[in-house]
């Protein structure tokens, strides 16, 4: 019973940090497209940030298709979890009646049932175990956008340098950048340690 | 858990109850089995915790293949918040329920077993050897709720209607009604909440024969207990909360 409680609040935890990373990807988008307008009013003296915008930019939508991958992938984890739970529950039931039925003329009639949920069971825990290490995977590409993300934001402060009288607002860009990605590197390192806790207790 | 047969003609009835390992905060309850030569009806099997006494009780009578059939008179989880596991045990079964329950019922889990939904008119279980009459006794006390009347046996399944709050280890059948009446009374008052779904219930009731007046919770009532219990459940104001 531990074990599916832990399994039902990590897959909850990942759909929460899921949705705030999301959240942050769209301000990186926001954030693009403000630097764009800027280094536009900018013109030459941002001649070097412009390319970084769409960068920028691009690297916001791949985040967001990727965590609404990775969002569809948690739901079905969600329902590989109630179904390993339901088993397991049935199972240990299953064992209660066989137990407490020693005596009845029918007893014997429960064993296909009990046989096909063991095999359920051990079914949805080997999907289950197969899911988090795919979902492990996706996350681990999500990583990749926010570590490019901060090495254009201090690539982005180099250039805002450039800038003149932009300098302060492409800074601010940079920083925002800068501190959206390190949000995103956290939030999908929880939500890696909590699934890997639960591939573990197997 | 006791059993009781409580009819036995062509088919059987046994009552099932009195669970000593049932954890105490939950309500006692009754559970019945309709036992044909190859069928069996469980009616208002029962909550989780008691799924387990309870197949292994229905063992000494049936196998899990002729448990063929479920009731369930309303939606509350004493009823049949078990079902997710007896949709894991029985391999050839269907669930008679409202057809206003369903979307809700199948919150419990019922992916083997078919929902057979009732409409509120009522209908008709057909077990092969004896035809089950569905009474309909909506919003005594859910708003879709059902009976089952038995002809034959003579017997009328009624939900929580009839029903006492008891202590442990009650007998299974009123001896004295009179002083049985105070084990009802509150139950009736605060969980029924029409007086005019009572009436109309108590007027169709009335039209029945019946020897056995069989609750959900309480004690069975027997004989002229039946017509007593109906003459007193007239008279009593029920939605007392309001």
């Amino acid at each position: 019973m531990q074990r599916n409680k832990s399994q039902f609040v990590a897959v909850a935890s990942i759909a929460a940090e899921l949705s705030a990373v999301m959240e942050v990807a769209k301000e990186i988008s926001l954030a693009a497209a403000n630097a764009k307008a800027i280094a536009f009013r900018a013109g030459e003296k941002a001649k070097g940030f412009q390319p970084i915008t769409d960068f920028i930019n691009e690297l916001a939508k791949e985040t967001i298709q990727l965590v609404n991958d990775i969002n569809e992938h948690a739901l079905k984890l969600y329902r590989l979890t109630v179904q390993v739970q339901r088993t397991t529950d049935a199972r240990k039931r299953f064992e209660k009646v066989s137990a407490l039925a020693e005596s009845a003329t029918h007893r014997a009639s429960l064993s296909g049932a009990l046989q096909q949920v063991q095999r359920r069971q051990m079914q949805y825990r080997r999907a289950f175990n197969a899911d988090v290490s795919e979902l492990l995977a996706q996350l681990a590409d999500v990583m990749h956008p926010a570590r490019a993300a901060r090495v254009i934001a201090a690539n982005s402060r180099i250039e805002a340098s450039q800038a003149g009288e932009y300098l302060q607002s492409l800074q601010a860009v940079a920083e925002s950048v800068d501190h959206a990605a390190q949000i995103i590197n956290d939030k999908v390192n929880r939500c890696r340690s909590a699934l890997s806790a639960i591939r573990g207790m197997d | 858990m006791k059993m009781n047969k409580i009819y036995e003609g062509a088919h059987q009835w046994i009552m099932y109850g009195r669970d000593p390992h049932k954890p105490d905060k939950i309500i006692d309850t009754n559970q019945y089995i309709v036992r044909t030569a190859d069928r069996c009806l469980l009616i208002d099997p029962g909550g989780i915790e008691l799924f387990a006494p309870m197949l292994a009780a229905v063992l000494h009578h049936a196998p899990v293949e002729e448990i063929t059939d479920l009731f369930a008179s309303h939606q509350d989880p004493d009823i049949i918040s078990s079902l997710g596991l007896w949709d894991q045990a029985l391999p050839n079964a269907r669930l008679h329920a409202a057809a206003l329950w369903e979307g809700f019922l199948r919150h419990f889990g019922c992916e083997t077993i078919e929902y057979v939904p009732i409409a509120d008119h009522g209908g008709v279980i057909d077990l092969g050897s004896v035809d089950l009459q569905v009474i309909p006794a909506h919003y005594l006390h859910s708003s879709a709720n059902f009976h089952i009347y038995d002809p034959q046996a003579r017997i009328l399944f009624s939900g929580d209607i009839g029903a006492a709050l008891e202590a442990p280890g009650a007998p299974m059948v009123v001896d004295n009604f009179d002083s049985h009446v105070e084990k009802m009374r509150y139950f009736h008052q605060r969980w029924m909440p029409s007086n005019q779904a009572k009436r109309v219930w108590i007027d169709r009731v009335r039209t029945l024969d019946i020897d056995i007046l069989a609750p959900q919770h309480g004690r069975l009532l027997k004989g002229d207990d039946v017509k007593r219990f109906l003459d007193w459940f007239d008279g009593l104001q029920v939605g007392i909360a309001v």
